[in-house]
């Protein structure tokens, strides 16, 4: 089944378009189902636990952590739904821009935010490259052609990692970071940053998409390839490009993750199922549906582990990620066919 | 809805990639016969560890160490009751995959290693024990805690550093100890643990023994170690619970994770103290956190570093690899020993007859121990025991037991906060 013929047989595979429901319309009633099964869930948890700091802290390292999900999975969201390939070298492009960032800061001495813009520039490239590279070939092949290819990369690119910095794990730390006081709870100072710079992403992102003659053109190639050809869009230059913004992306995540993480080669994979989760929760290819349901996630892990005691916190995840897909195949903020 | 099957797809393909790995290719089948002299004079003995993957730091620094042994044993003369034979070392990638491992172990014991050692991972070192049982070569395990492991009743498996049991109890006695001796004895401790068996094993040994001590154990946290992003939210939990210690047991990255929290959420704790923590014990754990790290303990399996044989070994291995030496490479060191000791004993290059010489072996050391290397009926090592290490002006020293010790332990840890 080739993708041309697929979606021009399959109009609602509209679905998938990097759209926003919050363009046309905020969706009010999802909203305030997920707010209000957020509150059950933080009085139940507050039951269980007795004691209202250690709820409150939950909650902010839930929103916190969260936030990070949704700045990883942001760029696999918008490469999933516009180029269909489902991305196993996001991870490896995060370690990548780790070991980068890391790079920058130890051996150039610059302040990890300053190695931000570079990280971003040289992801970017790298992304383009990679794409007109190795994947263009195998645009209009079957989906497991790209997978395995995503796959071979993620390993190159790990081994490589390996080779070059060898397997010690580092870390870099941003100067002047300090826990701050929030409702009674405590985070870094470079979690926060993270956060912010997850909403700052998202917020970029999505007027890219909206406002500009070059997300029009993203989402139309999204919706249907053949349409966007069909109006004089050059969609290998789409697909070339999208790739790119979402390595990018990997790249911003990767500088903003840096002194949260130990930086090791394998710490991108660790990310990798958990952003699919985010990706598939939001509804594939919606940007800013990423990050709420990266804070759904966030908020899900850490309550799970209040509610659940010696359990997983995975176990909780897995539980909402479940219900929301039964509930709502198309994702929390996907379109319904 | 095309996307969304995609999608399920993937989550269950990188679960499953998770769980399992390419198969490594086994070698050509070599016509050695398994063990015994190779044709040009040399033995061959099996090292298999994780050089690549979430523990390839380790792995590495333990394959290394394995070479060193091999090396130094050589440079001595070899085997002298077998004509002075050199030891050649087979290294082998277990990926830290059981299934690996097992593939590895089988090629090398193929390609006649006498000898195997190994392999970090409690998941792995099962597989390996059971290649090596059924094809009657010994295994001398240098790092792996899980008890399970020699209760197979192998007759071919030995293990050098202390089980879980001895490491919990070992844990709890030397912090009611310590604590002791500072004027501040312990009532209550938190545990947090990583969930998998090693830190459920750990969790449930210092339990028993702790609670037989009269020290009250609660909350006992659990987390995920492959993929916990922080652990303020525990940490809070300790501090509202306000117990005396905070007892950590898990890898590296989460150590750290650990560091980090105890620095921001300020739990209140006397002191923070690892049981076979993989962090709080290495040389770049206070590299990496700072002054967050500051007092840690850390009741674990280690090096003797008050031994100047040990030393001279930190030393070599420095100079060699440029990178300080961890108590895993020590272990390796140790376990090649052991099988080098074996066939020098046997007289024969035979894996059965080495088996039997390990069976009856009694080694010096390097690690702090009980006394020499030497196996029971399970094929544990009598008198591998675990030592008290603290960080002290960002170093890692040994402070307990007093024969180990290269420092005085300072507890409370961090006064300043324990003052509530």
């Amino acid at each position: 089944m080739s993708r041309p013929a697929e979606d021009v047989a399959a109009p609602d595979d509209a679905a998938a378009t990097p759209t926003t429901a919050g363009a046309a319309r905020v969706p009010w009633a999802r909203a305030t189902a997920v707010v209000g099964v957020l509150v059950v869930a933080v009085a139940l948890a507050y039951l269980q636990s007795g004691s209202g700091i250690v709820v409150s802290q939950a909650v902010v390292t839930g929103i916190l952590v969260g936030g990070v999900y949704g700045l990883v999975a942001m760029g696999l969201t918008l490469i999933f739904g516009v180029l269909d390939i489902v991305n196993f070298a996001h991870g490896a492009f995060l370690a990548l821009a780790l070991f980068g960032t890391y790079w920058l800061v130890t051996a150039l001495g610059l302040h990890p935010l300053v190695a931000l813009a570079g990280n971003i520039v040289a992801m970017f490239v790298l992304g383009a490259l990679v794409q007109r590279g190795v994947l263009a070939g195998a645009m209009d092949r079957p989906l497991e052609n790209q997978l395995l290819i995503t796959l071979g990369l993620a390993m190159i690119i790990e081994n490589g990692l390996l080779l070059f910095f060898g397997a010690d794990p580092r870390s870099v730390a941003l100067p002047g970071d300090r826990g701050v006081a929030i409702l009674g709870a405590v985070a870094d100072l470079s979690r926060i940053l993270a956060f912010a710079g997850a909403l700052v992403l998202a917020g970029a992102l999505f007027l890219l998409l909206q406002r500009t003659r070059l997300g029009t053109a993203i989402r139309a190639v999204a919706a249907s390839s053949t349409g966007a050809e069909l109006v004089g869009i050059d969609t290998r230059r789409i697909y070339v490009l999208t790739f790119a913004i979402g390595t990018a992306c990997a790249g911003a995540a990767g500088t903003l993750l840096a002194p949260l993480v130990t930086i090791e080669p394998t710490t991108g994979a660790q990310f990798t199922i958990i952003a699919f989760v985010v990706v598939v929760l939001g509804g594939m290819g919606n940007v800013v549906g990423a990050l709420v349901s990266g804070l759904v996630i966030g908020l899900a892990e850490q309550l799970g582990g209040l509610l659940l005691p010696g359990q997983s916190p995975l176990l909780a995840v897995f539980i909402v990620f479940v219900l929301v897909l039964f509930l709502r195949p198309q994702g929390l903020f996907g379109r319904s066919g | 809805m095309r996307k969304t099957w995609i999608a399920a797809v993937a989550c269950a393909l990188s679960l499953g990639l998770a769980a399992c790995g390419g198969s490594a290719p086994s070698g050509a089948a070599d016509d050695a016969p398994a063990g015994g002299v190779g044709p040009d004079g040399t033995i061959k003995i099996g090292s298999l560890h994780p050089l690549s993957g979430a523990a390839a730091a380790d792995g590495q620094q333990m394959d290394n160490g394995a070479r060193l042994a091999v090396e130094a044993i050589n440079e001595a003369g070899g085997i002298k009751s077998l004509g002075g034979a050199k030891l050649e070392l087979l290294s082998a990638d277990t990926q830290g995959k059981p299934e690996v491992g097992q593939s590895e172990a089988q090629r090398l014991v193929q390609e006649g290693a006498v000898g195997l050692v190994g392999t970090y991972q409690s998941a792995v070192t099962a597989n390996v024990s059971a290649v090596a049982e059924r094809n009657r070569v010994p295994l001398v395990i240098d790092v792996s805690t899980a008890d399970s492991i020699l209760q197979q009743g192998y007759q071919y498996t030995f293990r050098v550093q202390p089980s879980s049991t001895v490491l919990g109890a070992k844990g709890a006695q030397y912090l009611n100890e310590v604590a002791t001796a500072g004027g501040a004895p312990v009532r209550s401790v938190a545990i947090l643990h990583e969930q998998g068996p090693f830190g459920s094993a750990i969790r449930d040994s210092f339990t028993a023994e702790a609670e037989r001590l009269g020290i009250a154990v609660g909350p006992v946290i659990a987390y995920d170690a492959a993929s916990v992003p922080d652990l303020t939210t525990q940490m809070t939990q300790v501090k509202a619970a306000g117990v005396d210690v905070l007892v950590v047991t898990g890898y590296y990255r989460d150590g750290v994770l650990a560091a980090q929290a105890v620095q921001t959420v300020q739990p209140g704790v006397a002191a923070v103290y690892g049981v076979a923590n993989g962090a709080f014990d290495l040389p770049q754990f206070p590299a990496e956190v700072g002054q967050a790290g500051e007092g840690f303990f850390d009741a674990n399996y280690h090096a003797d570093m008050t031994k100047p044989e040990t030393q001279e070994l930190a030393r070599r291995f420095q100079e060699r690899f440029g990178d300080p030496i961890r108590t895993g490479a020590v272990l390796a060191y140790d376990a090649v020993r052991v099988i080098a000791h074996g066939l020098e004993t046997a007289g024969s290059a035979d894996p059965e007859k080495v088996r039997d010489a390990i069976a009856g072996a009694e080694l010096d050391t390097l690690l702090a121990s009980g006394g020499p290397i030497a196996f029971d009926e399970r094929g544990e090592n009598k008198n591998a025991i675990p030592i008290l290490m603290q960080v002290q002006g960002g170093a890692v020293r040994q402070v307990h037991p007093g024969e180990f010790a290269e420092a005085e332990p300072i507890y409370p840890a961090q006064p300043e906060l324990a003052t509530r």
